[in-house]
């Protein structure tokens, strides 16, 4: 049993490594966001720094010119541009607007982010222990490094709670502004979160009737597909035409997904056409950057738990095919942190790939999309996967 | 049919499909192969094709034996819309037709018409494909037949500033 000192250790060094986790997909993903979008609209993307013909910049381009001939090296020739964007970032000048509530002006970019950094708290990325901490260490030898934060029963419910919670900073950064622009968008993106919050939950609602909990770690691995055994001692295994509603569910998740995290084709919170940048119009420098962090997160986030409830988790097969594979198999079978983290970027990358595709949607055909179609078939998903749980 | 076509949304699925396809052809098509799909160009690193009948800069023309082709009819200076042609007529020993000692090109007016090109009737005079031609002082667009500066032979006199291949020795030739 460990002790306090050891568990507030233990829970320093797992949320120092989760942070950092999320802290270095960000920016990469942003360098992604360039590349991917490059390609899609055939051309390259961020290759090269701007810079004159002499100096750093230009030996940074030499550089990167070196490495396009390198095969795999070439796919990372505009990495010096995300740096220098978070350089930029830091450097610029913080300006608030003449007669701005100061006060919440500063705070909303952090109400923002909180929520979308305390929605990992419940994540769970790999369901045991990834290794033990040897003996040498001073006070947390001999104890597991496990793959999530905390284990707790409701953690589904936390998740919807606090997740609910970021809009306030949208809404409060676009009412401090000032500012007309950022005002109709923290206005939309309420609206607009009120609307998709409904066929979120329903369509998560359906994958907890499957399972009957709402522990991150005991749905993913029951949604998986394989064998579990409950506390009572029986072993319970998801039906197989249960992957019906998962996998009707997964879509309905995924669209519902977009439109929390504000991203195209549901980003009328930052409408660039009409709302100039929409809530973070008059946002510079690092409070800026704090928002672009929460967009992240939360996509990270929406990935993470689509990728859990829908797509398997740590097991290879997506909608409790999992059962199809062999037990004999040693990787295949086995659950993986690799297999958890390949779907998270897949998921990841499909954000940028219907960014590239899809124009933004109409407020009016935003609304009617949320509440005539998307809540109606979510119910009847939902419906589908209570008489399944009712029948087998 | 009209509800099933708004549940399933087949439009966007062509539409991912066909972003996809793109993706895929460029990200591994994008490592410099010598087909690439891209349609952009890394113009400084990389020469980039100049259509046939692009008009660069003005140049004179020398024949098989080296020798100025312009017999100095002066054609080209009196069509030219912009009067940026100044030529001196003068003699040289052994050539029977009048030689220029002066054939003087001010680009900083030069409207790349081509009329001195199409009026010239001894083919002696060309507009190449030279596009570079930034300067920083008003002098160097003044262009001649003597000087370091002044060649109305070669390609870019202009041009030094350029970091582009075309500015090596090895570039490609544009007068073609």
């Amino acid at each position: 049993m460990m002790t306090p000192v050891q568990q507030v250790v233990m829970a320093v060094i797992q949320i120092t490594v989760l942070i950092s986790i999320i802290l270095l997909i960000v920016p990469v993903m942003t360098f992604a966001e360039r590349k991917v979008i490059g390609y899609i609209q055939v051309r390259l993307g961020a290759t090269r720094q701007a810079g004159g013909i002499r100096g750093f910049a230009a030996g940074i381009n030499k550089l990167s010119w070196a490495m396009g001939r390198i095969p795999i090296l070439s796919f990372f020739r505009g990495l010096p541009v995300f740096a220098a964007d978070g350089l930029k970032l830091l450097l610029k000048e913080d300006i608030v607007p003449d007669r701005a509530d100061r006060f919440v002006f500063v705070i909303a970019p952090v109400v923002c982010m909180i929520p979308a950094f305390a929605t990992f708290a419940v994540i769970c990325f790999y369901p045991g222990t990834l290794f033990v901490f040897p003996d040498q260490f001073p006070i947390v030898g001999g104890l597991p490094f496990t793959g999530f934060l905390t284990d707790i029963n409701v953690g589904l419910l936390y998740i919807m709670a606090v997740g609910s919670i970021g809009v306030y900073g949208i809404v409060l950064g676009g009412w401090a502004s000032n500012s007309k622009y950022p005002l109709l968008g923290g206005l939309r993106s309420a609206a607009q979160i009120i609307s998709y919050e409904i066929p979120l939950s329903l369509s998560l609602l359906a994958a907890v009737v499957l399972s009957g909990t709402l522990n991150f770690r005991e749905l993913s691995v029951y949604l998986a597909g394989v064998p579990t055994v409950t506390a009572a001692g029986d072993v319970v295994q998801m039906p197989l035409i249960a992957a019906v509603p998962l996998f009707f569910g997964f879509f309905f998740y995924l669209t519902c997904g977009f439109a929390e995290t504000n991203r195209v084709p549901f980003d009328l919170a930052e409408a660039e056409t009409e709302l100039v940048s929409g809530f973070h119009t008059e946002y510079t420098g690092m409070k800026f950057a704090w928002f672009m962090l929460a967009e992240y997160a939360n996509m990270m986030a929406v990935s993470a738990i689509a990728a859990g409830f829908f797509l398997g988790g740590h097991y290879l097969l997506p909608f409790g095919l999992q059962r199809f594979v062999p037990d004999g198999i040693p990787f295949l079978a086995e659950p993986s942190l690799l297999f958890f983290f390949g779907k998270v970027f897949f998921l990841l990358f499909v954000f940028l790939w219907v960014r590239a595709t899809l124009p933004r949607y109409r407020y009016d055909q935003l609304m009617s999309v949320g509440w005539k179609w998307l809540i109606p078939v979510t119910l009847i998903n939902l419906l589908i996967a209570a008489a399944i749980r009712f029948a087998f | 049919m009209s509800i099933l076509k708004k549940l399933l949304p087949i439009d966007i699925a062509s539409g991912m499909k066909l972003t996809g396809k793109y993706f895929g052809r460029n990200f591994l098509q994008a490592n410099r192969s010598k087909k690439h799909v891209h349609i952009t160009v890394e113009y400084p690193e990389t020469p980039i094709s100049i259509a046939p009948r692009y008009r660069g800069r003005l140049q004179m023309l020398r024949d098989e034996q080296g020798e100025i082709k312009c017999v100095c009819c002066l054609a080209c200076e009196k069509i030219c819309p912009t009067q940026v042609i100044t030529i001196n007529k003068g003699k040289k020993e052994g050539r029977k037709t009048p030689y220029p000692t002066r054939y003087d090109f001010e680009m900083e007016r030069c409207i790349f018409c081509e009329f001195c090109v199409e009026s010239c009737g001894f083919d002696s005079i060309i507009l190449n494909h030279q596009f570079e031609l930034a300067a920083y002082n008003r002098e160097d667009f003044s262009i001649g037949m003597h000087g370091e500066y002044q060649d109305m032979f070669r390609v870019s006199p202009v041009g030094q500033y350029s970091i582009s291949s075309s500015a090596s020795p090895d570039a490609p030739d544009y007068t073609q």
